[in-house]
């Protein structure tokens, strides 16, 4: 009677919470990346087989789990393909757990597309899930739900719950060629900071920029890269405002998680964060992860979420010893290995002495003689002929391998794809026969053998997905080999340079890229010349320039540079106008003076490091222009005159190799030999200064 | 906050609340989703979800023939045993509810007639509560003589075009004879299912009353000032010890069953355990047995064989009783089972009639599960995840010769007795089916 009541009550609690709110789960099939490819050049990429079950399962099992009851579904490159899937399956069924399963079409190109289309949509009530169409997780979320309500209702301005899971420095479910570094408030499970490291890009900074500003206000940071970012976010309606607000926002974290945290001073919005000890979550970012997470699933990590739970109907797997899992309707032969670890699915045969370790065969495999297969992902109707070798590659559904051959680890070959007898596929190779575009390649029989379909596929450089390098170093065309352990060498190191780098500023420009100078270059010499075409005042142009120059986080040697090309240049216009060079520049310096003296910093030093370089650019500028020679010999004068340039730095100057260093540096600075003999000599005659430079005018 | 987190997740509760409004496939692939989900898990709440899901099937089901409402009950139950196999109550209670049929469909003609060789063998023995069984006891010494006066003539020839050749004769009787409480005034179709329902209603009183009923034989086997080995935290125990600590002074040694079961039996031994909705328990408003100042000591499971010459008697819950007296129990049993024998303490298992399958242990390890291996060794540790295989079994099988008795609803067995129970209550043609 008692648990009667009990029950009563409690049910009449939950509708009452379930009128108060419904939760919406929004799932990112695609995530605009290319690291699957060439295996989602003619397939969602959440329809791949994950131990022989489709990405977007586990995804939608895991809502499911939650008691998630609205499910909006983004499709991205082949959503017809994913749409069709997904009409046919349970979850569409009047059974489906999901109240509502929208399947929304967009023609978006990234994370940040989706999320603004959803927001121009009004279709989100309440708090709502953010998933991608690739989380693995057993994980019950009610709990990281309740703290998110919790602290919502405390404060409106908490946004975001990101659910992150512990994981040791070295894990294997962990990305790595690109660690997540979260900075953390852990009094208040806030995130302060978010950055990026890339292990692969050598330009990419390795260092961390902590704002001054969260060391000084926050008594405790935890500084972690142990975390695996599983990207289920649990947001308010606020977030999808912020990403419209910030149009140039692409991925979620990259961008967005950096944005939002980085301009918490204008907006106030914060992000926190839920750090989950126990349950298991992670996502199928790229192949390496694939492989990583198949074999948590085979372990039995994921639990429930595992082979045996038998997901979509109709399969019928069975846990034998040793993580064997096997369907009905298997032939073995009575010769073969099956050894641990090991998937097979229904309708597979496998011929005598041939061995499997650790492999994930699909459906309706044809596995002949004599065959080794070590830690391969073989997908549904593969065909593999008598003494084959494939020692860890991923073989996409329907691929023809002949007799004697062999599948180097980390190759991958795409769907359809036929290789003929006594091929040997290299390491890392990408096979495919299905193009870019969607229309079957040409076939290369260097590739595929006499006989064989398919051609090597290069991926593609146009795509301009940042991290499209990192993916072929890392994501996995090398995801068994050994070498991949150098990136734990790599964490080790980097975990004791954040700790240094947190607490000094680093100095970015210091390895400030080429690109960068030059368009700072162009639009300062630009701006300046404009300035000085139309007579600004010194002040209009000073100002201007450093604007640039903060923009543009340009140097002084930048900045002299710029000016000495605005300079010359115009003086050039102004004696093609008839002036005198004379004239010119007097009319030019004497005008701008300040805008030049801003630039030299060394008044007061021995060495007139800055003076010196000002000279020296100068020549260099003149070398390439008409009556280069006399107009520096007049700049020489002018600089002097306006006690901008220090008589040591024109010697300086004059000694300096780099003044001598070709003939046409030596011919334009000839005529300024005679000035700087001058001021030599002026050293012993201070009085006969004055008349001397009147004398060189002309 | 934890309101909140209750209204979300999908469980017994929420089946149960869902039955009633929601169409009848609807909530079948509910069931077989939160069986395969491991969101319904306890072998009652499996048990109570499968009867009260059959009581919907055949109350939904539209038609009088017998043969017809076996097959939809097969088909069901098919369904539900393939979403999660090791859940061995789930086929139980659709055997049983088709022995239910069977029997109303074979009670209502003659005995020669019958469809089982075993029908009069086992009819006497219906599945119901123990203490029910006077009634339809009554009814079947009744039967044979009734039915043979009042079924036969006029209705032969319809139903033998509607039925299956076999099933050729099976036809309803008319109502007086037929049952008891049956009202007159209705169709003698009709009459079939009113009583297989009424039949459900009777096994979903025993899940409700099982411990309690088990909780009286307590006092015969614990006696004062023993000292009793027990593990995992499973109601029917706690309330078998509860009922003997009203009377008697005794220690308990509870082995808290890492890494599966841990929590909730710290819970259950410190008397604060969450009220847990899965279970439909009287936990929540239960004392625990220190608050009746029964001594318990908690020990590890390492320390089990230690402390085993001093025990009196070992009380096990237990997941499953399969046909041959072996069990299915959680992990870490076989051990203490193991332990008990070598010092000769006697093992006694409690466990409701539900329980106890008619499946044959053929392959002991398809029978057990394998769990979370994050129980055991933390995710976070890298370099061991990659290298290890873990296993974290969630059963044992311990097999029969290490135990000593079984105390059912019924009563005390012992373990080469068990056959005899499980023919009285599972028709043989539904063992496998």
């Amino acid at each position: 009677m008692g648990a009667k009541q009990k029950g009563s009550s409690k049910s009449k609690g939950n509708q009452a919470e379930e009128v108060e709110e419904t939760l919406q789960a929004v799932v990112l099939a695609d995530t605009f990346e290319t690291r699957f490819e060439p295996f989602t050049l003619d397939k969602p990429r959440c329809l791949l087989p994950l131990a022989n079950t489709p990405l977007i399962e586990y995804t939608l099992e895991f809502l499911a789990n939650a008691g998630v009851e609205e499910v909006f579904l983004y499709g991205g490159a082949h959503s017809d393909k994913l749409e069709k899937y997904i009409n046919a399956s349970k979850w569409r069924a009047l059974s489906s757990p999901f109240k509502k399963l929208t399947f929304l079409k967009s023609t978006s190109t990234s994370v940040g597309d989706v999320m603004r289309d959803l927001d121009g949509k009004h279709l989100i009530t309440g708090d709502f899930i953010v998933v991608s169409g690739d989380v693995i997780s057993n994980l019950p979320i009610e709990g990281a739900l309740a703290t998110h309500r919790a602290r919502r209702e405390a404060d409106k301005n908490a946004i975001m719950t990101m659910v992150l899971r512990e994981a040791g420095p070295n894990h294997r479910t962990k990305s790595s060629s690109v660690s997540p570094v979260f900075v953390i408030d852990p009094t208040k499970d806030r995130c302060l900071h978010y950055e990026e490291i890339d292990h692969h890009d050598d330009d990419a900074p390795t260092r961390l920029n902590i704002d001054t500003e969260i060391i000084l206000t926050h008594s405790e940071l935890d500084i972690r890269q142990d975390l695996i970012d599983c990207s289920i976010d649990i947001c308010t309606p606020d977030v999808l405002g912020l990403w419209s607000d910030s149009f140039d926002y692409q991925s979620p974290r990259k961008h967005y998680l950096f944005g939002v945290l980085k301009d918490y001073e204008l907006n106030g919005k914060t992000i926190h964060t839920h750090i989950i000890k126990d349950h298991y979550a992670a996502r199928v970012r790229n192949l390496k992860a694939y492989d990583a997470i198949s074999k948590d699933i085979i372990s039995r990590w994921t639990y429930p979420l595992c082979p045996d739970t038998n997901l979509l109907p109709g399969h019928t797997y069975d846990l034998r010893k040793g993580s064997l899992y096997q369907e009905q309707g298997v032939t073995l032969a009575r010769s073969c290995v099956i050894g641990r670890r090991t998937v097979i699915g229904k309708g597979t045969s496998i011929g005598d002495r041939t061995t499997v370790h650790s492999t994930v065969l699909g459906r309706n495999c044809k596995i002949g003689r004599n065959v080794k297969l070590d830690g391969a992902y073989i997908w549904d109707g593969v065909v593999i002929g008598d003494n084959t070798d494939v020692p860890g590659a991923i073989i996409a559904d329907n691929v023809v391998i002949g007799k004697g051959c062999t599948v180097a680890p980390g190759a991958l070959i795409s769907h359809d794809v036929k290789i003929a007898d006594g091929v040997e596929v290299e390491s890392g190779k990408r096979i495919t026969k299905v193009g870019r575009n969607g229309t079957a390649g040409p076939t290369d029989s260097k590739v595929v053998g006499q006989g064989g379909e398919g051609y090597e596929f290069v991926p593609g450089e146009d795509d301009d997905e940042e991290d499209d390098d990192a993916s072929v170093a890392s994501s996995g065309l090398v995801y068994r080999m050994p070498g991949l352990s150098l990136s734990s060498a790599s964490i080790s190191t980097l975990s004791s340079e954040v700790s240094d780098g947190s607490w000094q500023r680093s100095a970015r420009s210091s390895f400030s890229d080429e690109e960068e100078q030059d368009h700072f270059h162009h639009d300062a010499s630009v701006s300046l010349f404009d300035g000085l075409r139309d007579g600004v005042s010194a002040d209009v142009v000073q100002l201007e320039l450093v604007s640039l120059r903060m923009t543009a986080n340009a140097s002084d040697v930048q900045v002299r540079r710029a000016i000495v090309t605005s300079f010359m240049k115009y003086i050039q216009q102004l004696m093609e106008g008839g002036k005198g060079a004379g004239d010119a520049v007097h009319e030019v310096f004497s005008k701008y003076r300040e805008v030049v003296e801003r630039t030299l910093f060394d008044r007061n030093k021995a060495e007139k490091r800055d003076q010196v370089d000002l000279l020296l650019r100068l020549q260099q500028d003149l070398v390439h222009r008409n009556k280069g020679d006399t107009v520096l010999l007049f700049t020489a004068k002018e600089l002097y005159d306006l006690e901008l340039v220090d008589e040591e730095a024109y010697e300086q100057w004059w000694d300096h190799e780099r003044s001598t260093e070709s003939e046409e540096m030596k011919t334009v600075r000839s005529q300024a030999q005679q000035f700087v003999d001058w001021l030599a000599n002026a050293d012993e005659e201070e009085s006969s200064e004055e008349e001397d430079s009147d004398e060189d005018d002309e | 906050m934890p309101s909140t987190s209750v209204a979300l997740t999908p469980g017994l509760a929420s089946f149960l609340k869902s039955l009633n409004t929601n169409p009848i496939d609807t909530s079948i692939e509910n069931l077989i989703s939160l069986l395969k989900r491991r969101q319904i898990r306890h072998s009652r709440s499996c048990a109570t979800a499968t009867a009260y899901l059959l009581l919907r099937v055949v109350s939904a089901c539209r038609t009088s023939d017998p043969v017809k409402l076996i097959e939809r009950v097969q088909s069901v139950g098919r369904r539900l045993i393939a979403a999660q196999p090791r859940e061995m109550v789930v086929g139980n209670i659709v055997r049983r509810v088709l022995g239910l049929i069977r029997e109303e469909a074979e009670g209502d003609h003659d005995a020669e007639f019958a469809l089982s060789e075993a029908g009069s063998e086992s009819q006497p023995q219906t599945p119901r509560g123990f203490d029910d069984s006077s009634l339809p006891l009554d009814r079947d010494v009744l039967r044979p003589d009734a039915d043979r006066a009042a079924s036969r003539p006029p209705l032969t020839s319809m139903f033998s075009l509607l039925s299956h050749p076999v099933e050729d004769d099976s036809q309803p009787s008319t109502p007086g004879t037929q049952s008891p409480r049956g009202l007159p005034g209705h169709g003698p179709a009709k009459d079939v299912r009113a009583e297989v329902l009424e039949g459900i209603n009777e096994i979903t009183d025993e899940l409700d009353q099982v411990d309690d009923q088990i909780s009286s034989y307590a006092l015969e086997h614990i006696h004062s000032n023993e000292i009793i080995l027990t593990h995992t935290s499973s109601t029917t125990v706690q309330k078998f010890l509860l009922k003997a600590a009203s009377k008697r002074k005794f220690t308990v040694i509870h082995a808290e069953s890492f890494p599966n079961n841990h929590d909730a039996t710290h819970a259950t031994v410190s008397g604060n355990s969450p009220a847990d909705d899965e279970n439909l328990s009287f936990e929540a408003f239960q004392k625990p047995l220190i608050a009746l100042g029964i001594t318990v000591i908690l020990i590890p499971d390492s320390a089990v064989f230690a402390l085993m010459s001093r025990v009196n008697k070992v009380i096990l819950g237990t997941h499953s009783v399969l046909a041959n007296g072996g069990l299915v129990a959680a992990a870490g049993t076989r051990v203490i089972a193991r332990a008990a024998k070598v010092h000769q303490t006697p093992v006694v298992v409690v466990s409701g009639v539900y329980k106890l399958s008619p499946v044959y242990p053929f392959d002991f390890d398809s029978l057990i599960e394998y769990g979370d291996a994050s129980k055991v060794l933390p995710f976070e540790d890298g370099d061991l995840v990659d290298q290890i295989d873990v296993q974290n079994p969630l059963y044992d099988y311990v097999p029969a010769e290490l135990v000593d008795l079984y105390i059912t609803n019924l009563g005390g067995h012992a373990p080469s007795y068990l056959y005899r129970i499980v023919s009285d209550h599972y028709r043989k043609e539904d063992i496998s089916f």
